[in-house]
């Protein structure tokens, strides 16, 4: 049994920047847990340019961006261990580590869980048809391909418009295979904007909205595929099924916030995000426990990963020297036009970043944070896409007005 | 040419490696061919995994009899062998007068085959057993259970190795010819002699059933599609749950997988093809709508995976199923084991069926005992399952046991390295999942598929484009993205 | 006429017209003035990075990942990728150092993005 102030479960781009910013703000005894051999997560893979702008101003590459902040880490002398997996945290936040050094129960007087989030597989969608090889998340093709040095594709068709759908539909062609198009089942795409300009029209890819894949073809290796126009409910249309010969399926249809841990620990988790009901202190549901990033709710630019984190540090710093940390428990509705906000609750006492995605593709619009009659946050946007999560200063006033965030004309 | 075998099974689903394990108690020379790269890879591993009590079968039948033997003799057999069995009961819900007058037709039908434990509960009773489930009263089977059925193919298959059996994969037998006492088997890649030959073939019991000359057995075929669910949704379902059964369908089951998974199916669709596993969106609404009809407590969300099975069935003229047929006709084809029609309860009568078919071929011949017999299989042990102290000493001991593969199924690299050098030899990517668990839960292997494809190819000495997933020919990968240089750059 | 440009200066992706009129070029829906800049580019000469990876040899792992420096004309990715990966780097490889020196004659370098430490012997 080790006791310890703080321990991050997860090397990845949240892990870092809180373990950074603990560090800075005082706070050294901590330990980052990374269970793969060397710390950056999933920035590792992703080795396309396109991070850090925000935060660097500069365009960096997934292991570049990771990299500034392992530097910072070995400099400060942040103790982490690597090739060392979580296996359990408790209520009480006892955290058991095992390596192949054997197995550690650590005491931390709090968790910062940054464990990222995983991929939406095609039996969670259960799309109907055979099993055979061929069908791979763009994540795993992904990794296959910048870290296996493994091929795994030839004649590509792809299913989902996310944005590492569409990286990887320009990635495949870098190396030779042939992407005959990307099938969207919402009438616009999932991902960037930037993503669908510089990854597929770049390369005569094409992108087809409102399309899904109802059947998968083979036995043995992917032979085709069904692919159906849906209507406006996103079911299939009977009549518009087509087949189209490939040998490889890609699925970029979603992530999920990798939560199996938190689950254990108790931790209360919101149905739109997946991820942990927290408030603005990224304080979940389970005290001393917080969350922040992809673990928290899926993002679309690792700066605000980074962003999150830190702010969780400063959150938890505060926690482990402020006697009586105050829990948020004012809830904030999602009113017309908001599919999900982070933080769902607040205590009101304080500024904080609200972060949320909107339902649908809007323009000309204007966020609004109401509190009773008072807006106490408000952010005009030319577009608003649910793409693209959207970040916004709020500043909660006295009294106890009903909170809301919606989309106004 | 490899000569010399006493009895060549053909085939290894579970029956197949049952009769394998059962015969390996005597001093023969055994072999069995499996036209896939593993066993339990048709019939076998795509069923409910339940373990029936015996009574939906008529009185006086085979299925009848050695079902209710192999549900008696499970416990003992899942004892030795190392494969997760639990006799937890099951229900049969039901709602109307009719429902109830149905169930006790059952109950009085079980009773005369000898199967006890059977008793309608109330509804208090019932809600007592599975709190969430919908339903005013259930007939319950107390000697029913579940059990993993690829776990319990591979023990038996890796149990019958142990004891000197050989199984030779990716051979599909294409071929059978008599010359004098012998039976010469062949398949596109090797020929066979044995002086016993076993048809234990499932779907193609049919065509091997011909090529021994045995003729005029009309099989058909019935498709089932199912839904897997998330693990944590099966902790609530302490048992399998039933509908009443029709005289054609045995109804919707929510049941939970050994592993904790919930589990809907069955379908039970005739078809023509007996190698096509599609699932159907058809069939995975009507699997939604049903199973919420008696356990409302899941969603879409929840589902992690879909599958198919196919039962091979023996029909007459009229198109009614007919039972287990186990025969050798001495004057067609002498030394010939012909089981025809194999389908369910084959997976809970499996060794049952190996110890008839066993005494059936010791009536024309004695078979010598080994005395070195030894019926004991140990499993993977299994990390997750372990204690954390268990858990401390395995790494102690093994360090391997202290390096994660699979993070949600928490499979380590020594449970991999374990399958991977089972006495069978295993050569695919399901093959490894079925034996640890990797790459079974949430993320369906979307964490540790490359770090298992990479330990498959260093641990067999395979080239990335040899993977295979499942069938021969299913190949994951294309090579290298970038080969070794001839030259290199400083 | 007027022409729609998604902008992937960064991860904003406003949408930018450009009309062309009798006194000159009209350009709205910049964010910001590399918006601006972007569309010129994008209207007379279209230019890109790119990243992919390099074959290593006496390496930790197989592969370094790489960047160019600078954008490159639009038309001339897939040839500099094809020069790219016909090379074949020694490790150890530094995070950050120039690996080819103005690609295809351009003044954008390729640089590796990833340390690849040599393989333990």
């Amino acid at each position: 049994m080790s006791k310890l102030d703080v321990l991050i479960v997860g090397g990845g781009p949240a892990g870092l920047a809180a373990a950074v910013r603990l560090y800075e703000a005082g706070i050294r005894d901590i330990l980052i847990v990374e269970r793969e051999k060397t710390l950056g997560g999933i920035l590792r893979q992703c080795i396309h340019d396109g991070f850090g702008l925000t935060r660097f101003g500069e365009s960096l590459s997934g292991p570049e961006y990771a990299r500034r902040f392992i530097e910072r880490v070995k400099e400060l002398g942040i103790p982490y261990l690597t090739d060392a997996a979580v296996t359990e945290i408790t209520p009480e936040r006892a955290v058991t580590v095992v390596t192949r050094e054997g197995l550690m129960v650590y005491h931390p007087r709090a968790v910062a869980l940054t464990m990222g989030c995983r991929e939406r597989t095609r039996g969670a969608l259960a799309i109907p048809g055979e099993r055979p090889a061929g069908v791979y998340t763009a994540g795993v093709a992904q990794a296959y391909i910048n870290l296996y040095n493994r091929m795994p594709a030839r004649e590509v068709i792809i299913l989902g418009s996310g944005d590492i759908g569409m990286i990887m539909a320009r990635r495949l062609t870098l190396e030779g295979a042939h992407v005959q198009a990307v099938y969207e089942v919402l009438p616009y795409p999932s991902g960037l904007p930037r993503n669908v300009l510089q990854c597929l029209d770049d390369y005569d890819i094409p992108l087809y909205l409102s399309h899904t894949v109802t059947c998968i073809h083979g036995d043995r290796r992917l032979e085709g595929v069904t692919i159906s126009r849906v209507d406006e409910k996103l079911r299939p249309i009977p009549g518009t099924e087509e087949y189209h010969s490939c040998d490889t399926l890609i699925l970029s249809v979603g992530l999920i916030p990798e939560n199996e841990l938190s689950l254990n620990a108790g931790v209360e988790l919101d149905p739109h995000t997946k991820g942990a009901d927290v408030d603005e202190h990224y304080q979940t549901s389970v005290p001393g426990v917080f969350a922040a990033g992809n673990v928290l709710h899926v993002h679309d630019l690792v700066d605000f990963v980074s962003q999150e984190a830190e702010a969780l540090a400063l959150a938890v710093g505060r926690y482990l020297t402020e006697e009586g940390f105050a829990e948020g428990t004012r809830e904030i509705a999602c009113g017309r036009g908001v599919r999900y906000t982070v933080p769902q609750r607040i205590t009101g006492k304080e500024e904080f970043t609200l972060s949320l995605r909107v339902a649908a593709p809007m323009k000309d619009v204007t966020i609004v944070v109401r509190q009773g009659d008072a807006v106490i946050g408000k952010k005009k946007m030319k577009k608003a896409l649910p793409a693209e999560m959207i970040r916004m200063k709020v500043s909660p006033v006295e009294g106890d007005g009903e909170l809301e965030v919606r989309v106004d004309d | 040419m490899r000569s010399g075998f006493d009895v060549i099974i053909i085939g290894g689903g579970v029956v197949g490696c049952a009769i394998a394990r059962e015969l390996s108690r005597y001093r023969l020379k055994i072999g069995l061919l499996e036209k896939n790269l593993d066993v339990g890879y048709e019939t076998s591993g795509r069923n409910t995994g339940v373990c029936h009590g015996g009574f939906a079968y008529d009185v006086g039948t085979w299925k009848a009899k050695l079902c209710l033997e192999g549900n008696r003799i499970m416990g003992d057999v899942a004892r030795e062998l190392s494969f997760p069995f639990k006799r937890c009961g099951k229900v049969l819900v039901g709602n109307t007068q009719e429902d109830y007058n149905r169930l006790l037709e059952v109950i009085r039908q079980g009773e005369a085959i000898g199967v006890t434990g059977l008793s309608m509960i109330d509804d208090a009773e019932l809600h007592r057993l599975i709190p969430g489930v919908v339903g005013n009263f259930a007939m319950l089977s107390e000697t029913s259970g579940i059990l993993d059925p690829f776990q319990m193919t591979i023990a038996l298959a890796e149990n019958a190795v142990q004891n000197g059996a050989s199984f030779f994969f990716g051979q599909e037998v294409t071929g059978i010819r008599r010359e004098g006492d012998a039976y010469v088997i062949t398949t596109p890649k090797e020929t066979f002699v044995t002086r016993w030959v076993v048809n234990s073939a499932g779907l193609s019991c049919g065509k091997i059933s011909d090529m021994l000359g045995l003729t005029g057995y009309r099989v058909i075929y019935s498709k089932d599609d199912y839904i897997l669910l998330d693990q944590r949704l099966g902790r609530e379902v302490s048992m399998p749950i039933y509908t009443v059964p029709s005289n054609t369908y045995m109804g919707i089951h929510v049941t939970v997988t050994t592993d904790g998974n919930l589990l809907l199916g069955p379908t039970a669709q005739d078809t023509e093809d007996n190698a096509y596993y599609g699932v159907e969106q058809k069939n995975l609404d009507f699997l939604y709508k049903a199973a919420m009809d008696i356990w409302p407590h899941f969603t879409k969300g929840d589902y992690i995976r879909t599958y198919s099975g196919i039962l091979p069935k023996w029909a007459d003229e009229e198109g009614r199923i007919q039972d287990f047929k186990m025969e050798i006709v001495d004057d067609v084809a002498p030394r010939a084991v012909n089981l025809v029609g194999i389908e369910s309860p084959g997976l809970t009568a499996s060794v049952a069926i190996a110890r008839h078919v066993i005494g059936m071929m010791r009536e024309r011949e004695a078979f010598p005992e080994r005395a070195d017999f030894n019926p004991v299989r140990k499993g993977i042990r299994r990390f997750a399952e372990m204690t954390a102290e268990e858990q401390a000493e395995a790494i102690r001991e093994n360090p391997d046991y202290g390096e994660l593969i699979c993070r949600c199924q928490k499979v380590t690299r020594a449970e991999i390295l374990q399958a991977i050098h089972n006495p069978l030899g295993v050569s695919t990517v399901t093959g490894v999942k079925y034996r640890t668990r990797a790459m079974m839960g949430r993320c369906q292997g979307g964490y540790c598929q490359m770090r298992i494809t990479r330990m498959l190819e260093e641990e067999r000495g395979l080239a990335p484009q040899e993977i295979t997933y499942a069938r021969e020919g299913s190949q994951m990968l294309y090579g290298l993205v970038r080969e070794e240089a001839h030259h290199v750059e400083a | 006429m007027t022409k729609t440009f998604t902008c992937i200066v960064c991860p904003n992706g406003c949408e930018i017209s450009a009309e062309t009129a009798a006194d000159g070029l009209c350009i709205t829906g910049e964010g910001c003035p590399r918006g601006r800049t972007y569309v010129m580019q994008e209207m007379t000469d279209p230019q890109r990075t790119i990243a992919t990876s390099m074959r290593v040899e006496g390496g930790e792992t197989d592969l370094c990942s790489v960047r160019l420096t600078k954008p490159i004309p639009k038309a001339r990715i897939m040839e500099a990728v094809a020069a790219i990966h016909e090379r074949t780097l020694k490790a150890p490889v530094a995070s950050g150092s120039v690996v080819i020196a103005g690609i295809l004659g351009t003044d954008s370098d390729v640089i590796a993005t990833k340390d690849v430490a040599a393989a333990e012997a």
